[in-house]
């Protein structure tokens, strides 16, 4: 069962999260802040992290670029309510970038793909 | 000698009483009876009998009489000096008045038109200096060559005699005479004097030049026997068709202004030094305000220049604080929007999983599937508001319209033929490439092809691409609808609604892209003829000439 790290302030984004990737079959660990999900990495491995760029007075960008440099082989999604993101370069190291939307089967999807994809390249040695 | 046994032919020393006493009294000497000196001095002394008297007093061998003849004499001499310094003087005073007119309408006028007119008009006219013709020459802006400007004269005998007797007739004073010259003749006795005018170039470096050494040793000269003369340009000569002119140098502050060639070409009448003297002060005055009015002139086009820039200014201010009260706007609109998608978002998101869970018989679904679509709906007002509030900084390059055009409608293709709308494009062949924002004008062109569509069946669209000057223009024409005035500024206007096209976000939002882009993008709908779309692309950037 493939882990998901979900990263949001919104408590109840974390709740729906968390609840319709579980409905998805996998296994979802949630953290409001950088220090939570700083220490939920630490304790444990994830297959993928949903990233929100907005957290409070944080960024999730640094987030980013922090597992990115510490956890390369882990894809990101980031997941925004703001497009304008799709535009800045350091966004361009997520493996993915979704807009937020109450229907989240784009969400889905592009975790399934991305997830297939990490398959693929640890089935191929890389 | 005894005077009273004397009887003497003249009346000098007798009181007379009538003008006929006197063969020298004419009508008008009256004053002169009463005063028997004045008689004396004015008349008597060229009396030919008062001379028969004199001799008579000087064979009389009395010891004063050579002394008195040696008085008269010399009294006559001074006298007839002090007619000649009269009359010298009242010339003088005359050139002197013409110089102060002349003076004071050249000091009063900056227009370059004006001071040659009335320059040429004192060189020739009959109250000024007399002189048949004159040629003006000015130094080009380089100051590298003198060129024929203007030339004010009669080209022959019969048309001196029709226009000097006009100007005799006339009566005017320099200042109406330059001005009737100026209104009426100036571009007519240009172009009389053309073939001259055009011939009449000479490069300020040749110092050998009669005219150029006029200039440099910075005195008029007379030429005399010019087809004979070696220091002369025979071209020059020839060209004048004259053997005998004045070359007037035209200096400001040392500035070598220009010339003034005059000569007497019809009456052929000689030309003295003290001609030349006399029109040599009137250089220096005119040679000013030639320079002053030119400067004036360029002035003038500085002036203009500045105007224009300011006016650009102007817009380009009016242009900033539009823009900046549109991104405030947009400012205003993205926080609003984002503040609002995370609750609508958890909404759409929460209503979808109890959906999900909700058995399909249950009666309560309905009101849940209204809750996701709700959402839904939201959720894409919100897009539109974002992107329109994304859209302040355009991102540009050099694009095939053409291209973009075809990809557009690719993307559309699939909405158009669920609604069997057919659209046509007509793409011109050899355009440049535009400058724009890609993603932008596809979203316009998306968007307004998609608005037209969006609501009928079976209507068409033409779209078409041409050069216009240096422009590429995309006309879109939807014959299949009709707007009135009222409609089409609705469509216009950001969250206003039309009941034949719905919301008029779409088309405000596209409109502000372009405008950033400085695109002009017009939509017009004539009555009874649909509506017309029109997006102008430039093909350089804007910093480009």
């Amino acid at each position: 069962m493939n882990r998901i790290l979900v990263v949001d302030d919104e408590a109840n984004i974390r709740l729906l999260y968390a609840e319709e990737l579980a409905d998805e079959g996998y296994e979802v660990a949630t953290a409001a802040t950088t220090a939570e999900a700083v220490e939920q990495l630490q304790k444990q491995n994830f297959d993928l992290a949903v990233l929100d760029i907005k957290l409070k007075n944080e960024s999730g960008i640094e987030l980013l670029q922090k597992i990115v440099k510490e956890r390369h082989d882990m894809p990101v999604i980031l997941c925004s309510a703001f497009s304008c993101y799709k535009d800045d370069f350091s966004a361009w190291l997520a493996d993915s970038y979704v807009v937020k939307s109450g229907d989240l089967t784009e969400l889905k999807e592009e975790i399934k793909r991305v997830l297939a994809k990490k398959a693929q390249r640890k089935a191929s040695g890389m | 000698m005894d005077n009273a046994a004397v009887q003497w032919e003249c009346c000098w020393d007798r009181d007379l009483t009538s003008l006929e006493d006197c063969p020298n009294l004419h009508e008008g000497d009256g004053d002169l009876l009463a005063s028997r000196p004045r008689r004396f001095l004015e008349k008597c002394c060229d009396c030919d009998r008062f001379k028969t008297d004199l001799s008579r007093f000087r064979e009389s061998g009395h010891p004063l009489a050579p002394f008195f003849a040696i008085l008269h004499n010399d009294y006559r001499r001074q006298r007839s000096q002090i007619q000649s310094l009269g009359s010298f003087l009242d010339t003088k005073t005359l050139e002197v008045r013409f110089l102060h007119e002349l003076g004071s309408v050249l000091q009063s006028s900056v227009d370059l038109d004006e001071v040659l007119s009335v320059a040429l008009t004192a060189i020739t006219s009959g109250k000024g200096f007399g002189m048949n013709r004159a040629f003006l020459l000015l130094a080009d802006k380089e100051r590298h060559f003198l060129r024929g400007h203007l030339a004010i004269g009669p080209r022959s005998a019969e048309e001196a005699g029709r226009t000097w007797q006009e100007v005799s007739t006339s009566d005017l004073d320099l200042q109406h005479l330059s001005r009737a010259f100026r209104q009426h003749k100036l571009s007519a006795e240009r172009d009389k004097f053309q073939d001259i005018l055009g011939r009449l170039v000479i490069s300020m470096d040749n110092i050998h030049h009669i005219v150029i050494r006029s200039l440099e040793e910075k005195k008029p000269l007379l030429v005399q026997n010019a087809f004979q003369n070696p220091d002369v340009d025979q071209e020059l000569a020839q060209l004048l068709g004259v053997d005998s002119f004045l070359i007037l140098p035209m200096l400001a502050r040392n500035r070598r202004v220009g010339a003034i060639l005059a000569d007497n070409v019809i009456t052929r009448q000689p030309i003295t030094e003290d001609d030349l003297r006399s029109i040599e002060t009137f250089t220096f005055p005119v040679a000013f305000a030639i320079e002053r009015a030119s400067l004036y002139e360029r002035l003038q086009v500085e002036v203009t220049k500045l105007q224009d820039a300011n006016q650009r200014l102007q817009e380009q201010q009016e242009l900033l604080v539009r823009m900046e009260k549109m991104a405030l706007v947009g400012r205003i609109t993205s926080s609003i929007a984002h503040s609002i998608r995370n609750p609508l978002m958890i909404i759409g998101g929460f209503a979808r999983s109890i959906l999900k869970a909700t058995p399909e018989d249950d009666p309560k679904r309905g009101f849940i599937d209204s809750i996701v679509s709700e959402a839904q709906q939201m959720e894409e007002v919100l897009d539109e508001i974002l992107t329109y509030s994304d859209a302040l900084y355009p991102v540009r390059d050099f694009w095939d319209v053409n291209q973009l055009v075809e990809t557009v409608l690719r993307d559309i293709q699939e909405k158009a033929l669920s609604q069997n709308y057919a659209c046509r494009f007509h793409p011109a062949e050899g355009l440049p490439s535009a400058y724009l924002d890609y993603k932008q004008l596809s979203y316009c062109l998306r968007n307004i092809l998609v608005g037209t569509i969006d609501g009928l069946e079976n209507g068409a669209l033409e779209i078409s691409t041409r050069l216009d000057g240096d422009r590429i223009e995309i006309l879109i024409d939807d014959r299949s609808r009709r707007l009135s005035e009222d409609e089409l500024e609705a469509l216009l206007t950001p969250f206003a609604e039309t009941h034949e096209m719905g919301s008029g976000l779409n088309l405000a939002l596209c409109r502000n892209m372009l405008e950033k882009q400085d695109v002009p993008f017009l939509v017009v709908a004539p009555p009874d003829d649909g509506i017309r779309y029109s997006i102008k692309l430039p093909t350089r950037k804007e910093e480009e000439p």
